[in-house]
């Protein structure tokens, strides 16, 4: 990588804020960019300029949880100061609370760590985050296994609308086919027999409002209250990344 | 609410966080952590790495939120860019495959009326960045859209358009060239 034009050094800086730069790429971009402050300045036009493109997408709050660990790796060791410091460490209840804490937080990271490596099902598995026009999350959705999808409601709908909400997945060519009805106001749990075969080529998924029971003719009628685009998570078979 | 912070309150927020200020560090986490969650989650595609990835960058933005002050950018900007990175860095993902439609949500920019989580960003940064890529040609802002929201190198979104490889280097390539110009004006 030669850093000496000037031209070359923004675009690589470009890309490198873009995220076309992935893995050995990206971590040799990094060791210029701690020691070449022009390069540090075109980091940090791109990311000045690039970055609020982001505000663009949909929001979706994360589970409590990662506040709790948050909290766990930052704080449990600074338990509030006893002002009784005679009776030392080893009596300090607060001390043994905050060790415990920290150890459920590094065991917590631990088993994150080790499911990470877990070799990951050998099938594709989809996630979806679905909007409204608004860009508003509604339901999130993951597919835990090849049969079942998991519907997380983000924002639930009011109960007893007069309306069912049924989940279609909408191929890239084709018409849309349904998944069924799912719950106004809590998660669903939705298990079909030939459930990947429904989801071939699904680019997005989208979620109607139908007569009570689900649409009567097999087709949406009614409006389209979310929708979101198909993300699959293809088996981590390891391959070789290309290099810039 | 969430929608109305503006980027003082959170300049404020992140300058207490600098002071060891931990009600204004969970108010922060609060204010931004479903924008930020998303902006990972579309770049590692798995919900349980995302959900480390905001971990870690809080933690992160606690231990250097007194420098934040030195990063001359809006606030969810420099927090942002913070989550982009860490995603970026630990992104694995041998095969693509992302759905279209959300892709080109550039195309349709004009249909997208300023929401009002835009207050988040700096609001000029946005308008300009926007305006900016309008002026890119389909093939420029289709790549250049997939790179960004979703974290594809050029083999990937090549893999992804079934283009050439040097075809889709050159459309990005052009089309950052032509941003720069833009952003300069």
């Amino acid at each position: 990588m030669k850093l000496a034009s000037p031209d070359l050094r923004n675009r690589l800086a470009a890309e490198y804020v873009l995220g076309t730069m992935h893995g050995a790429a990206r971590r040799r971009f990094q060791v210029y960019l701690q020691r070449i402050a022009d390069l540090q300045t075109d980091v940090a036009f791109w990311e000045a300029h690039l970055t609020p493109l982001a505000n663009r997408l949909p929001v979706l709050a994360p589970p409590a949880r990662v506040w709790s660990r948050i909290e766990a790796r930052l704080f449990a060791f600074n338990a509030p100061a006893k002002a009784d410091t005679a009776s030392g460490i080893w009596q300090n209840l607060s001390f043994w609370r905050a060790l415990g804490l920290g150890a459920a937080a590094l065991a917590a990271v631990l088993m994150v760590a080790i499911v990470d490596i877990k070799p990951s099902e050998t099938e594709p598995m989809l996630t979806a985050v679905l909007a409204e026009d608004n860009n508003d999350a509604r339901v999130y959705i993951e597919q835990p296994k090849s049969n079942v999808l998991m519907v997380k409601m983000v924002k639930p709908w009011r109960l007893n609308s007069g309306f069912a909400h049924e989940l279609w997945v909408i191929p890239k060519e084709g018409t849309p086919r349904s998944l069924g009805v799912i719950n106004d106001a809590t998660d669903t749990r939705i298990s079909l027999a030939g459930l990947d075969a429904k989801l071939t080529n699904g680019a997005m998924l989208a979620v109607s409002l139908e007569p009570p029971g689900g649409s009567p003719t097999g087709a949406p009628t009614g409006k389209v209250v979310c929708k979101g685009s198909i993300a699959w998570m293809p088996p981590k078979s390891a391959k070789p990344r290309a290099q810039i | 609410m969430a929608d109305l912070i503006t980027n003082e309150k959170l300049a404020s927020l992140l300058a207490q966080c600098g002071l060891g200020n931990r009600q204004a560090f969970a108010e922060l986490y609060e204010t931004t952590k479903s924008k930020l969650f998303v902006v990972s989650l579309r770049i590692v595609r798995e919900r349980h790495i995302a959900e480390e990835v905001l971990q870690d960058c809080f933690v992160n933005i606690w231990n250097n939120a007194a420098r934040y002050a030195a990063a001359k950018s809006a606030p969810m900007t420099w927090m942002t860019a913070i989550v982009r990175n860490r995603s970026l860095d630990i992104v694995r993902r041998p095969l693509v495959e992302v759905a279209d439609e959300d892709d080109f949500f550039a195309l349709n920019m004009e249909d997208l009326s300023p929401g009002p989580q835009d207050q988040l960003a700096g609001r000029r940064d946005q308008a300009r960045i926007e305006r900016c890529m309008k002026g890119l040609d389909g093939e420029q802002l289709q790549t250049i859209s997939l790179a960004f929201f979703h974290g594809l190198t050029h083999s990937e979104v090549a893999q992804h358009l079934g283009r050439p490889l040097g075809t889709v280097k050159t459309h990005i390539r052009r089309g950052l060239q032509k941003l720069k110009g833009c952003l300069e004006s």
